[in-house]
């Protein structure tokens, strides 16, 4: 009866430790997903325009389970040391629940990192950069922003394009029909500006001399911070559902063995 | 007189050099000096490449077709440059952008007008010395020259090659966490009901939460207990420790 004793502590224990984990880590994933949500790279335009911004939709849900982790956290502690089996099974259950969701939340933000690829940005800077004749109001707010989110990109990087100066050469494009190809092989923001913001060799720019011109390509700059942001989201919620798969059993063994 | 140089687009590797409606050549530099004076004018001849051998150098600075020619003449003559311009130490840029000037053009004048060029190609052009009376030198045709086409971006596809492998991977382990989780909470409410439904009696392995007391006949003695027999630390519910006897009064 003595060992019977120190097992059930010792389970009980094993249980309020996974409980606090878990509450710490629903805060870090609520903390991490808020800092995604709010983009601090200025990239969101960019995805929204694709039509393919799951992974912020996946980093909204993460923000709502890592706090639902937290509080059921605490009702686990709660039914742990009170030994009680009602709050025990609302826990299981809504723990379940969460489970769910945030298995949701991993797929999605581990898929649809899949999609982002350079020839999806090229397609859309090509489109949408400058366009100038657009169907209706909601393009035309998606192509200022498109616009608004390339121009920054390209001069606080110094970079250009999505490989290099190069798509601009080698496909027609929005701003191909509105900016002639001799005054503008590639965007005026491509060249190395000066403190005012104009070129400070507009020819060399133009010819493509090295000094006067951004010779590198912008994916670097796009791709890097949402790799981050997806996986981000997908593996540390994968490994917060690892950690809590364990805690789960554990809870429903001991709640299967509390003898009313 | 015909001059041996061959005028080429410059060997370095300049992203701008080819563009869709200008090119670029490496500048002449005293490939002029010996036969020409102060007053003579170099032009540049830009003609396509399948009319080069018809073309006629023009016998006065009248007969020099212009620009907005080209489509029908198919050559034009432009960059009129003094030839102290192409001297050997002339501080000037090392190249030359063809149709870099998109100010020019339809005026109908009769300027030298540096338009951008309205097809790809190709091109192939020579340098012309012109004096007062007429052509004086010109030096050999170019290799001819083909502008860049762009393609349509509708030709890009975005979507990605393959699934990357440990997307599977992880989607795999999260589905089987899923499902063995669901299957352990139907297993545990499933014992449950089954062991409540067919066995009353509580398992060994099962702990009671509350003190265990009696319901037959108290016995006659006070029922205080002894410290001895008391219940486990609070928190932990009650636990018996002996088999369900009131104490032993000493």
């Amino acid at each position: 009866m003595a060992k019977s004793d120190d097992g059930i502590r010792i389970l009980q224990g094993l249980l309020v430790f996974g409980n606090v984990v878990i509450g710490m880590c629903g805060i870090a994933l609520t903390a991490e997903c808020i800092f995604f949500v709010s983009d601090p790279h200025g990239l969101y335009p960019l995805l929204e325009a694709t039509e393919n911004d799951d992974i912020y939709a996946a980093a909204w849900i993460g923000i709502f389970v890592g706090f639902a982790l937290f509080a059921l956290s605490i009702l686990g502690i709660v039914g742990v040391i009170k030994s009680n089996r009602t709050l025990l099974l609302v826990y299981i259950i809504l723990m379940l629940i969460t489970y769910a969701f945030e298995m949701a939340s991993c797929i999605t933000a581990a898929t649809h990192r899949d999609f982002i690829t350079p020839n999806l940005f090229l397609k859309q800077m090509l489109e949408r950069y400058q366009k100038t004749e657009t169907d209706n109001n909601n393009d035309i707010r998606m192509t200022e922003r498109v616009t608004d989110t390339w121009d920054k990109l390209m001069l606080q990087n110094q970079c250009c394009g999505v490989r290099g100066p190069s798509d601009w050469q080698e496909y027609t494009s929005a701003f191909r029909s509105t900016h002639s190809d001799a005054d503008f092989p590639w965007p005026r923001n491509c060249c190395v500006l000066d403190a005012r913001g104009s070129p400070v060799n507009l020819d060399g720019c133009k010819l493509g001399v090295q000094g006067y011109y951004n010779s590198n390509g912008c994916y670097d700059a796009i791709s890097g911070p949402m790799n981050t942001h997806a996986w981000g989201v997908a593996w540390f919620g994968f490994a917060i559902l690892c950690w809590t798969f364990c805690v789960l059993l554990g809870t429903m063994f001991y709640w299967s063995r509390i003898e009313y | 007189a015909l001059l041996p140089y061959v005028p080429r687009v410059p060997p370095v590797p300049l992203l701008g050099k080819l563009t869709a409606t200008t090119f670029t050549l490496e500048r002449p530099r005293g490939v002029f000096a010996r036969l020409a004076n102060a007053s003579d004018t170099v032009w540049l001849v830009v003609a396509l490449a399948n009319a080069s051998d018809t073309f006629r150098n023009p016998l006065s600075r009248d007969a020099v077709p212009p620009y907005e020619q080209l489509p029908t003449a198919h050559a034009y003559m432009t960059l009129e440059t003094a030839v102290a311009a192409y001297a050997c130490s002339a501080p000037s840029p090392a190249v030359l952008r063809v149709g870099g000037d998109t100010a020019c053009g339809g005026h109908g004048g009769r300027d030298p007008c540096n338009g951008p060029l309205p097809s790809p190609g190709p091109y192939r052009v020579k340098f012309l010395v012109m004096g007062c009376h007429g052509p004086k030198a010109e030096t050999k045709w170019s290799d001819p020259i083909l502008l860049r086409t762009a393609g349509s971006p509708s030709t890009i596809d975005p979507r990605p090659g393959r699934r990357g492998s440990d997307t599977v991977v992880m989607v795999a382990l999260l589905a089987s966490l899923g499902a063995a989780l669901v299957v352990a909470a139907i297993g545990t409410v499933g014992a449950q009901v089954w062991g409540s439904l067919c066995c009353r009696d509580s398992g060994s392995g099962t702990f009671t939460r509350r003190s265990y007391r009696t319901h037959h006949i108290p016995p006659a003695l006070p029922r205080t207990l002894p410290p001895g027999c008391r219940c486990s630390p609070p928190g932990l519910g009650c636990f018996v420790p002996q088999p369900p006897t009131p104490c032993p009064a000493k």
